[in-house]
């Protein structure tokens, strides 16, 4: 009796941790896939797993790359399963336009999020991973098991071309 | 002492870095410290465009124990499998609302659930799959192993027919739903109403479905998903 009620507990602590975390990990997964309800789905896949496998998680604070890992695995997964045609990142950004939409006073926001979409994936999911997940270099590094130097290489360009790709000054910006 | 170039190096790759030298360079140098605050104010809408508005809640947890249905073309879709388990509420829906001069579906439904208090507990207990069969069974449906696991249902009176009541619970918390076979609507109707949150939704040749939680900590975007989750799960028999 007593171990059910500490099971329930335990479940009800690692649910409330789920949804405190999901609307980031929904947005890390969009930001993956440029895909809505792709990103969905892969929530959603992470979210079992997740649960399944809780008893691994032993540190709550740890919990954020955590389930990013298990993300990238389901993420990686659709490869293995479908076949992913080439596809016109003009057809992406047409196709998730509710998404990326901005208010009218923010077109601003709307042409950035375009320009997140044209980004290469290698620029793209770290800086998603510093300035949307909070993740160090170092844990940057870990999550995509690149190292260091790489990590900051990326995080560079990355920032590079998108300031690039929204039209901004760039007459000051330092060369690699 | 560090350069201009290597700083904005630096600057670019974290502008959030905290490096007192950083820092140190910055006020030393005007040029840098206009430089900082240009790609400061880049930083600002680069945080807000990543932050995009995603219906969260559309993802719903799943419980272990279900497997979800797929059906998505990118990926598996449809597979959400609600977490749960089905209450059986059972409420006498009241000589208050029966004798009242014609209430709104929404409003008949939400007076029906004013008698189930019991209905709303959170479980994890199913409902035993031959008690939810014979509940499904008079409105001629069953329902597939996408709709996860069902604790409780229960068989309710509601306007002159008895309709099957559901309580699923979600990651959004216990979601009542009625299959209303008797009722037909032309549109979906959302509502929130004396604490209840729902939408009624309709179902061709099979008249509509509400779908309600309690509070209003649940938006409603999200209950049109739980809705359109539970209609896909629905097998109709006859």
């Amino acid at each position: 009796m007593k171990d059910q009620v500490g099971g329930n507990q335990k479940r009800a602590r690692f649910q409330a941790l789920c949804q405190s975390l999901r609307p980031d990990l929904l947005r890390f997964a969009f930001w993956l896939s440029r895909d809505r309800a792709l990103a969905e789905d892969v929530v959603q896949e992470t979210l079992l797993r997740a649960w399944k496998a809780q008893d691994s998680l032993q540190d709550e604070a740890a919990a954020k790359p955590w389930f990013l890992t298990i993300i990238r695995r389901e993420y990686a997964r659709c490869f293995e399963r479908k076949r992913f045609v080439t596809v016109d990142v003009d057809d992406l950004v047409a196709r998730e336009e509710p998404t990326l939409a901005a208010a009218p006073e923010a077109q601003d926001l709307a042409e950035m999020r375009a320009a997140l979409f044209r980004l290469p994936d290698e620029y793209r999911e770290p800086l998603v991973l510093q300035v949307l997940m909070g993740f160090s270099t170092a844990e940057i590094a870990r999550e995509l098991d690149l190292s260091n130097a790489a990590v900051l290489t990326r995080l560079f360009r990355a920032r590079k071309q998108l300031r690039v790709l929204c039209g901004e000054d760039t007459s000051l910006d330092p060369q690699e | 002492m560090m350069d201009c170039a290597r700083y904005r190096r630096l600057i670019m790759i974290d502008p959030q870095d905290p490096d007192p030298s950083l820092r140190e360079h910055r006020e030393s140098c005007h040029g840098c410290n206009l430089y900082t605050e240009r790609l400061m104010r880049f930083e600002s809408r680069l945080d807000h465009a990543l932050r995009v508005s995603l219906p969260s809640d559309r993802v719903v947890w799943l419980s272990a124990k279900s497997r979800p249905a797929r059906h998505s073309p990118a990926y598996r879709r449809g597979w959400f499998a609600i977490a749960a388990s089905v209450l059986l509420a059972f409420v006498v829906a009241g000589a208050l609302w029966l004798s009242a001069p014609g209430p709104s579906l929404a409003a008949a439904v939400v007076g029906h659930m004013a008698g189930e208090p019991q209905a709303w507990r959170r479980t994890d207990v199913p409902v035993p799959t031959r008690a939810l069969q014979d509940v499904l069974r008079n409105s001629h449906l069953r329902l597939t192993d996408a709709t996860g696991v069902v604790s409780y249902a229960a068989s309710c009176p509601f306007r002159g027919y008895r309709v099957p009541h559901l309580v699923i619970q979600t990651a959004s918390g216990p979601v009542t739903v009625m299959v209303l076979v008797h009722e037909h609507v032309a549109k979906q109707v959302g509502f929130d109403e004396q604490g209840y949150r729902g939408v009624i939704v309709p179902v061709a040749k099979h008249g509509s479905l509400a779908v309600l939680t309690r509070g209003a900590d649940t938006d409603p975007k999200t209950i049109e998903y739980i809705a359109a989750r539970v209609l896909d799960s629905i097998v109709w028999t006859g």
